[in-house]
């Protein structure tokens, strides 16, 4: 039978999967495939699986579960294998790549920042800089019905907008970085500044979580999505 | 103080991701995470529609008319009043209410998705109500764009220190 695989971890992870429940309509119970060092936390899937909310929450809350207990390699949603045999030989064929990766994660935990900024003070302070985005909206607002007017402006404002967003990120970035063992930058969803990925160790934790504390205290027009800790799964 | 999701709250914090941020870790939950490429992935198809929507970025015309637009309808009197020390955002202690409500010409798919993410219970959802159907409906055109490279910081070589 298919098998829905969650996540991957050391033969030594306790792997207690009781009270979870795992993807489908009518999700079986949580189990095991084990191979050398090297354990798959898997369930039997008998439908075709989709990208719906509870799936995804499923997944999500089985590795949030095996994290509080160990370490491990989350899988991205959505994988299916044949049958045992199938996670067996990967988990065999691949043991050094996953235990190096293992290793490298060990102790960490993924933590996520997410920013945006109010819109209309970036504006605001764009024209209040900008001579030239000042004089084309006021000649804009006093009537004039030039049709170059609002291009010129727009374009400007864009360009300011997105150089000082990048700034900013920068910014935030260098702020965030010194408290973790590894990062990944993704370019932020629509109406963000910022989709940045940090591997904490739990020593660095505390400072780490002061850290987003005070950015968001300090900051007065930027809105954070903190998430955190989650699976490392920027970092496997 | 805007941390939206957790608060600072180390308690909330612990809980991980559920079901009230998923949108935010959804990105990581599809595109990230192990690849086990001799298995086989099941279908993302819609998902994946947005996920490119909202990281194409291209400056357009349409876009150049939005930000004139917001700038035209901007109440520069109040705004001259108010300090917007942006970049110092880092280093300087000013505390304040703000809140992120940059919907207008720099928002609207991500939040239509959210919504359709967290807006209800999951237990009582039927099944074709699916995250990616509402992502569909999104207008890549009504989505403004930033000039932004799709990836501006290649991931470095992961660390080695160990524990």
């Amino acid at each position: 039978m298919p098998l829905y695989v969650y996540t991957i971890t050391a033969a030594t992870h306790p792997g207690r999967t009781e009270g979870l429940t795992g993807v489908g309509a009518e999700p079986s119970p949580l189990r095991q495939v084990s191979a050398g060092p090297l354990r798959a936390v898997v369930s039997d899937v008998d439908e075709e699986i989709r990208p719906r909310r509870r799936d995804l929450t499923a997944h999500q809350q089985v590795q949030d579960r095996l994290m509080a207990e160990g370490t491990i390699l989350p899988l991205q949603f959505g994988y299916v294998a044949p049958d045992d045999q199938a996670v067996a030989a990967v988990l065999e064929e691949r043991a050094d790549a996953y235990l190096e990766a293992l290793e490298r994660v060990r102790g960490c935990a993924e933590y996520h920042v997410r920013a945006a900024q109010e819109e209309d003070a970036l504006l605001r302070e764009i024209l209040q800089e900008s001579p030239r985005a000042r004089e084309l909206n006021d000649r804009i607002r006093a009537g004039d019905a030039d049709p170059r007017l609002p291009l010129e402006l727009g374009e400007l404002v864009a360009t300011e907008v997105g150089a000082r967003q990048e700034g900013l990120a920068a910014d935030l970035i260098r702020t965030l970085l010194p408290f973790a063992r590894d990062h990944n930058v993704r370019a932020p969803a629509d109406g963000d500044l910022l989709n940045l990925s940090l591997l904490v160790h739990e020593d660095d934790e505390e400072p780490f979580l002061r850290a987003e504390s005070d950015l968001a205290e300090q900051s007065t027009t930027v809105t954070f999505r903190f998430n955190g800790p989650l699976p490392p799964y920027s970092f496997v | 103080m805007t941390v939206a999701p957790q608060g600072g709250a180390d308690i909330s914090r612990r809980q991980g991701a559920g079901s009230g941020n998923l949108y935010d870790v959804l990105e990581l939950i599809l595109d990230r995470g192990l690849v086990i490429d001799v298995f086989v992935r099941v279908s993302l198809v819609g998902i994946e529609i947005l996920k490119i929507d909202a990281r194409i970025v291209v400056a357009s015309v349409d876009t150049y008319l939005r930000f004139a637009e917001a700038c035209n309808r901007l109440d520069l009197e109040a705004g001259r009043k108010a300090p917007t020390q942006l970049t110092d955002v880092v280093g300087n202690a000013v505390e304040s209410g703000a809140r992120g409500k940059s919907k207008g010409a720099v928002g609207g798919v991500v939040e239509a998705v959210k919504q359709s993410l967290t807006g209800g219970s999951d237990d009582e959802e039927p099944e074709e109500e699916e995250p990616e159907e509402a992502e569909t409906e999104e207008e890549p055109e009504e989505a403004p764009r930033r000039r932004r490279p799709a990836r501006r910081t290649p991931r470095r070589a992961a660390s080695r220190e160990s524990e």
